[in-house]
């Protein structure tokens, strides 16, 4: 799809992405420390399974399970070499379980290598990697490009650039955490410098994924809203994670979770959905909201 | 103000600006100008990661600072380690197992935890990311390790440290255990039954230390 057909999408309405996918997984028996990707090829019915029930929940935009589908990330998780197949493999499951009106993003989350001083990478490295992926996402037809997770924005900028450049609509989205002068990643960039960053180097749709629960994501798009003129996407995770007899639970309810979602809508945000300890319930209460909201 | 005090002052900076360069060229000339290897540690270099770790609490260090703070004190380390009374072995905080578990590549929160361990004056042994339970429990019990410590940056690999601990006790190995990382929480590493936990590399070294000590 074209930017202009993104940007018609929510020009009336705020769209829906869908939430975590790794706790869906797990609970079908991914075991802890195995990569998603993996069971693109190991077991594709149980992610279209997890595709489906977030399109049952509501969600307008799906995100394929290629995340950790740069050929870095991949060959740390023992798929090197399998960058273009594992990101046809996976935005075609996503496709099988849409129907004609839900959209495919191709997810793009960092490389899992580092620019000196923490690694040795060198941004001709990030370029490299995310063209190969965003070219893979783009020819195996993926709607738009969605990237998330990014600390640095050296390499949020690369990916953005290499998405960009496919043509596809791109949603940015970084992670941020607050600190004492204002929102800041690990790394010490700034969101809304780092917004308009991305917004200059290409991205349609710009924001924040992951870290931080839904009630502290609710500034954050204050900010962003008023700071700059790129339409804004906002994934909260769903609470910390915290250990019980049954496993890993988040703590927020869902209830409190969509009303932090609705107050980001109303404060301006265009694109929203959940990060990690999210699943469909969540996703299927703010469809529920979002719909009340819209009449 | 004395040359000691001007180097002491030059070396606390030295880490604060990162600079690997200075901070062993001060070592080298701290031990010519007769300064005890110990108060050059503590009162130099250690004292400018503990200030880099102030910073870092106030939102004015990040990651990038912190991490060639860590550098700087390394370099400096490897100087005056050896002029330590006594050899390593009197030198030693501990021995420490360090990694990030099976399944998570997450490295740098562990490699800056490791460093400033290592600054710290502990014998670390940094097993890398991706590391199965077993290679902790058999590097733990080969090097008689003190402390080990387990990274988890996922929650879908945070459970994999619950697994270390049970594997480690089951060994019989008698290392405390510390465990860190993005999603890990207080309340986490008590339920797992980890014996400390730190929300940050700075703490973790004071973590470490008590937890040797006690």
């Amino acid at each position: 799809m074209t930017t202009t057909e993104l940007l018609d999408r929510f020009a009336t309405r705020p769209l829906l992405l869908d939430g975590g996918l790794g706790s869906l997984l797990i609970a079908q028996g991914l075991a802890a420390g195995q990569a998603p990707e993996a069971w693109v090829f190991e077991h594709p019915d149980r992610i279209v399974a997890a595709h489906r029930a977030y399109i049952d929940a509501g969600s307008d935009i799906i995100q394929a399970v290629t995340f950790g589908g740069s050929s870095p990330k991949l060959a740390a998780v023992g798929l090197e070499g399998r960058c273009r197949e594992l990101n046809t493999a996976a935005v075609a499951l996503a496709r099988q379980a849409c129907g004609p009106d839900t959209l495919v993003a191709g997810d793009v989350g960092p490389t899992g290598k580092f620019l000196p001083p923490m690694g040795t990478a060198s941004e001709a490295d990030f370029d490299a990697a995310f063209a190969e992926q965003c070219t893979a996402l783009a020819d195996a037809g993926a709607d738009l490009i969605s990237i998330e997770t990014m600390v640095d924005l050296r390499e949020a900028l690369a990916a953005v650039r290499a998405a960009a450049a496919t043509g596809l609509p791109v949603l940015a989205s970084m992670t941020f955490e607050a600190r004492k002068r204002g929102f800041f990643t690990i790394m010490g960039d700034r969101l809304l410098p780092s917004l308009k960053a991305m917004a200059e180097a290409g991205a349609t749709v710009v924001g924040f994924n992951c870290s931080v629960t839904s009630d502290q994501m609710v500034p954050m798009v204050a900010e962003a809203v008023a700071g700059q003129d790129a339409p804004v996407v906002a994934q909260p995770n769903a609470g910390q994670p915290r250990m019980t007899a049954e496993g890993v639970v988040y703590d927020a309810s869902a209830e409190r979770f969509v009303a932090d979602l609705m107050s980001m809508v109303e404060t301006g945000a265009k694109v929203v959905g959940g990060c990690c300890g999210s699943d469909p319930e969540f996703i299927s209460l703010a469809r529920t909201a979002l719909d009340e909201a819209a009449g | 103000m004395s040359t000691h005090e001007q180097l002491l002052q030059q070396m606390r900076q030295s880490v604060l600006d990162g600079d690997d360069e200075a901070a062993a060229s001060l070592a080298t000339q701290a031990l010519e100008a007769g300064m005890a290897p110990l108060t050059a540690v503590e009162q130099g270099y250690a004292a400018g990661i503990s200030e880099a770790g102030d910073l870092w609490e106030e939102g004015e260090f990040f990651l990038p600072e912190l991490v060639t703070a860590a550098q700087a004190m390394k370099a400096a380390m490897a100087i005056i380690t050896p002029a330590l009374s006594g050899g390593a072995e009197d030198a030693s905080a501990g021995k420490v197992i360090i990694g990030t578990v099976q399944g998570d590549i997450h490295d740098i929160g562990k490699t800056l935890v490791a460093t400033l361990l290592s600054a710290g004056g502990f014998e670390v042994t940094d097993v890398g990311a991706d590391v199965p339970v077993a290679k902790f429990v058999e590097q733990a019990t080969e090097l008689d390790a003190d402390l080990v410590c387990a990274s988890a940056l996922l929650t879908t690999t945070m459970t994999v440290q619950q697994e270390l601990i049970g594997a480690l006790r089951a060994a019989g190995c008698k290392a405390k255990v510390m465990v860190g990382g993005a999603p890990v929480t207080r309340q986490w590493a008590g339920d797992i039954g980890a014996d400390g936990y730190a929300d940050s590399a700075v703490a973790a070294v004071e973590a470490a230390k008590a937890l040797v000590a006690g």
